[in-house]
């Protein structure tokens, strides 16, 4: 089992009550698995995929990644663990402006203390594997939409992560782009295993997974 | 990893070129002030550090007491120095005696200069540890000798070896040059000596100072020692102290106190104060360090604000960074490695701008300060300077930034919170309270300044000149020198006086007159005029009659200046008498003919001292005293002046000085101060304002959406500019409301060391803040206006 979920709550104060984002959600994921997480706007799901990634904090529950509990875990061990073993995708791509593509993909590299010759080679790998060799020099400004995406892919990819997190990662894209981005999921998780947990609004999106978790007004339903 | 920021923070200062100027061009002022300042500091600090045994060097000064007013100066007598020598000689490694710095004529074949110089005894030149660079090591040995600096050695021999020719000295005392040393650096207490001739020959030719041996009452000398290696300038204070007290019971009334004033701080705490030691130049040290300390915290306040306006462009980055496994201590490393590499750059530019700016600056504060290229402490103190700036400014965005949640930063829903502007806005208000003060200072140093130069000086110092006549040529030729000066019609009326007219030279007492109150210890300003003093300076006789040569009784005659009338308590002093209180063998009794208007002689910031003009009697004057023909150029009369005085002295050099511009003289001190204020607060004006500008600019793309919403609903360009300006003024006028008092309390105890001083107006105040307002708003409008007359369709598409 990759992660464990176990009543998680979480909530905000507001005007003396408090308001729920998330209510007593229970998930397993097993490595290898492809979620879609779906629900209307404002039904947690992205709060749900922070919570997982670790991005966000939660006020009760308990959550085991890898057998860890992160809940005991501190700050620091908790972002040693997602840049270990998480790769995030955006719905605005979120790379750096001032960095090229190929800066951009060394930088996690660079958090994980990995040799200059390493980091070459492995980056290299990953402009060849997604054909963007020619677009290594350019920044994100000069790409399209559906190129910045791939980039952030690559970039996801790039730390051999076991479970990558999408949050709405065809959001921002036009059909023929969406459906490139998702195929690249499918035929990773399929032939290299990844674990995928995504976030979307699009039913044909969702499909592309093997299970998917609605959820309403923070609760799973 | 440092490659990494190192690329994005150079590729973040390309990017946005305006905010790079800003940022950079501020801090890069601002460290140049510092540094300026710095050095600046250095130089003042580093006085008198040319001689080796500084620590252990000391003057012998003198306190004594009248009418309950304590004194303290270095003038001692004479037979202090065999008492010195009797009693205490294991307490010296050397002590030497010494004159005042005058001028001398210098004459070797057909060149004669001016220059100034000391007679010293034997030892001095090893006290000082002078370089010599050519002749004898003990250069005073024989008395008819005279040692020279480099660069007058040069002026008179030019490439020929100086060593053994003869110079003339005052036209009379042939003297052979037995060394020459290096030139004593101009941070220095002798840098004005630029010969040395012994002692002994100062005793041989002037009567009076051989005479004076034995006289404790006659304080015209100065004494130098270096300690011995087991003592200290304390105890051996302690052992001296009451040694002219013990010796001698004439003067002992007076209280006389000897203690030697160590050479650290002959030069920034020279003040006395009541016999006690009170500060001094030291003060202008640390009102200067502060002015850099605070310039240099404006430039980083900028910085900072400029830092953290800018976060929620950063921001984005944070949290990428932070959700790629980035962690709070890397981003505190890589924001506080940026601010490191801005510094830097800023410094570079810095640099460039003191190498700039040196010449001016060294024109403006009189100092020779060459940039210390080759100095490892400089660039040690530098590179701690960058570091701790780059600390300083870097820090508080390094901390804010890096202490973003990436999930607020990237959902986009992340806001500043009500507060978050409140550190900007408390480091504006910093920002304009230090300026405001620099403003209200200045304005106040200036007025104090123009206050004391519009103070009636008593006489015309306009189109009047002096020509000093230290040599014995001079001697009982004023009659005729004065018929031909005039007759040459540059002059139309001429006197000698034994001081110049901006000084005083000489003090005196031991007088009785009627009605003197009993144990009175008077001390009056003494100059020795030739009858036509007052005519040729135009100044008033206010009582009784001026000197005349149609009465041989004159001669015997004073005048007396109008504070002196009130000091001796004469009611009518016409005709009243001075009488010598020695009763043994009595100066003639002198009688007061007339009273002349005050003029000031001395500071212009003090009250003018009693005083006294003596007819001279002996035509041995030390200055002519010279009314120019208003109808000619001044250029034609001293062309004229000067070859009716070479065809008389043709060996003597022809020097002469403007009054008034000596008069100046006395305001150099304190206009030097208030130009280098002026132009630091001008630059920290300068420096806020860019940070305001900044400012502005990031408030005004912060709130373009809310603008352009404002403006579809109506509002005016006017309504936005006011919108946007209100803020920033507010926080100005609240930096106002605490410069004011802030400055008002510091001016004021500044003003009160000068007895003669403007009182504080209400309205300098306001000036000033008016002033820091429309600033305000000329800086703020800028921005306001442009933000305000954007199109709100294109603002509003953006979203």
């Amino acid at each position: 089992m990759l992660l464990q979920l176990r009543n998680i709550f979480k909530w905000v104060q507001q005007g003396g009550q408090r308001v729920f984002l998330l209510k007593d959600i229970n998930l397993e994921v097993q490595e290898g698995e492809f979620i879609s997480i779906m629900g209307p706007s404002g039904s947690g799901k992205s709060t749900l995929l922070n919570v997982i990634g670790m991005l966000d904090t939660f006020d009760e529950g308990e959550y085991d990644f890898l057998s860890e509990s992160v809940h005991t875990l501190k700050e620091k061990y908790r972002s040693n663990l997602y840049k270990e073993y998480i790769g995030f995708v955006f719905q605005s791509y979120h790379l750096l402006d001032d960095l090229t593509v190929e800066e951009n993909l060394e930088m996690p590299l660079l958090y994980k203390n990995i040799k200059g010759s390493e980091r070459k080679a492995l980056v290299a790998d990953m402009l060849d594997r997604f054909n963007i060799v020619g677009k290594k020099d350019l920044f994100p400004a000069q790409l399209s939409g559906g190129q910045q995406q791939l980039v952030g892919v690559a970039r996801a990819l790039i730390g051999k992560p076991k479970l990558i997190l999408a949050d709405e990662p065809t959001g921002n894209l036009n059909s023929q782009q969406s459906e490139e981005i998702m195929q690249l999921f499918k035929k990773l998780n399929e032939e290299e295993g990844v674990t995928i947990i995504q976030v979307t609004h699009s039913e044909k999106n969702a499909e592309y997974g093997s299970r998917i978790i609605n959820l309403l007004d923070g609760r799973k339903i | 990893m440092f490659k990494n920021y190192l690329k994005i923070a150079w590729r973040n200062l390309l990017k946005n070129k305006g905010y790079t100027i800003i940022n950079v061009g501020g801090l890069a002022l601002g460290m140049a002030v510092t540094l300026i300042i710095g050095l600046w500091i250095q130089d003042e600090l580093t006085y008198n550090s040319y001689f080796k045994n500084k620590d252990s060097i000391a003057q012998v000064f003198q306190s004594q007491t009248f009418n309950g007013e304590t004194g303290t100066g270095p003038a001692i007598p004479r037979p202090l120095e065999k008492a010195l020598r009797d009693g205490y000689s294991d307490n010296f490694k050397h002590l030497i005696m010494c004159s005042w710095t005058n001028d001398h004529y210098l004459k070797y074949g057909d060149k004669s200069i001016s220059r100034p110089g000391n007679y010293m005894q034997q030892a001095g030149p090893e006290l000082f540890g002078l370089n010599i660079i050519k002749g004898e090591k003990d250069g005073l040995r024989e008395i008819n000798s005279i040692m020279l600096s480099q660069s007058t050695a040069d002026a008179l021999f030019g490439s020929e070896d100086p060593i053994g020719k003869t110079v003339t000295v005052s036209n009379e005392h042939k003297l052979n040059v037995s060394a020459v040393y290096s030139d004593i650096p101009v941070n220095n207490s002798f840098n004005d000596t630029e010969f040395i001739i012994p002692w002994e020959k100062y005793l041989a030719v002037n009567e009076w100072i051989k005479n004076a041996e034995d006289s404790w009452g006659n304080n015209s000398f100065q004494m130098f020692v270096e300690l011995a290696d087991n003592t200290t300038i304390e105890q051996v204070t302690d052992r001296i102290k009451n040694v002219k007290k013990d010796l001698n019971e004439d003067t002992a009334q007076f209280n006389p106190q000897i203690f030697l004033f160590p050479m650290k701080d002959w030069y920034l705490r020279s003040s006395f104060e009541n016999g006690k030691q009170e500060g001094g130049r030291i003060k202008y040290v640390w009102l200067f360090g502060i002015i850099g300390a605070f310039v240099l915290l404006l430039a980083c306040i900028n910085f900072m604000n400029l830092s953290t306006a800018r976060s929620e462009k950063r921001g984005k980055e944070v949290g990428i960074r932070k959700s790629i496994g980035s962690q709070r201590g890397q981003l505190i490393y890589q924001f506080l490695s940026e601010s490191f590499i801005v510094v830097l750059f800023a410094f570079i530019v810095a640099i460039l701008l003191v190498l700039l700016s040196l010449n001016g600056f060294n024109d403006l504060s009189r100092k020779e300060i060459v940039f210390p290229w080759g100095n490892g402490l400089f660039w040690g103190a530098s590179l701690i300077f960058i570091l701790f700036t780059a600390l300083l400014a870097g820090s508080y965005p390094a901390l804010y930034l890096s202490s973003f949640k990436p999930v607020d930063v990237l959902k986009g829903t992340f806001k500043t919170g009500k507060y978050a502007g409140l550190p900007r806005k408390i480091l504006v208000v910093v920002q304009f309270t230090v300026s405001v003060a620099f403003i209200i200072g200045t304005v106040i140093v200036m007025q104090q300044i123009n206050f004391a130069k519009n103070r009636p000086v008593g006489y015309d110092k306009e189109g009047l000149i002096q020509i000093p006549t230290f040599s014995q040529d001079f001697n009982g030729k004023y009659d005729l020198m004065r018929t031909e000066f005039i007759g040459s019609g540059a002059v139309v009326e001429m006197s000698t006086s034994s001081s110049p007219t901006t000084r005083i030279w000489s003090n005196r007492g031991g007088f009785v007159w009627d009605g003197k109150p009993e144990g009175f210890q008077e001390d009056l300003a003494w100059t020795e005029v030739s009858p036509e003093y007052a005519k040729s300076l135009n100044l008033k006789i206010v009582e009784g009659r001026d000197f005349s040569r149609d009465f041989a009784s004159d001669s015997l005659g004073i005048l007396i200046n109008e504070t002196a009338k009130k000091y001796l308590g004469m009611e009518n002093p016409i005709g009243q008498f001075l009488r010598d209180d020695d009763e043994e063998d009595p100066n003639p009794p002198l009688k007061i003919i007339g009273v002349v208007q005050d003029m000031i002689t001395q500071s212009p910031y003090e009250p003018v001292k009693q005083g006294v003009y003596v007819y001279d009697r002996h035509d041995n004057a030390s200055y002519y005293n010279m009314r120019l023909n208003p109808n000619e150029s001044a250029t034609q009369n001293i062309t004229t002046i000067e070859n009716v005085f070479k065809e008389h002295f043709p060996d003597i050099p022809f020097e002469y000085d403007f009054i008034d511009g000596e008069y100046g003289e006395k305001f150099a001190s304190e206009e030097r101060i208030g130009t280098l204020s002026g132009v630091f607060t001008a630059l920290a004006i300068l420096i806020s304002c860019l940070g305001l500008f900044g400012l502005t600019s990031f408030v005004a793309e912060q709130r373009k959406k809310e603008i352009g919403v404002r403006k579809v609903l109506g509002a005016s360009i006017f309504n936005v500019w006011n919108m946007l300006s209100k803020d920033f003024l507010k926080l100005v006028v609240i930096s106002c409301f605490i410069a004011v008092p802030i400055a008002y309390f510091i001016m004021n105890g500044w003003l009160q060391e000068y007895p003669y001083r403007i009182i504080l107006k209400w309205w300098i105040f306001a000036l000033a803040m008016m002033g820091a307002m429309l600033v305000t708003i000329a800086t703020v409008s800028f921005q306001a206006i442009k933000a305000a007359r954007a199109n709100p369709v294109k603002s509003l598409r953006t979203e």
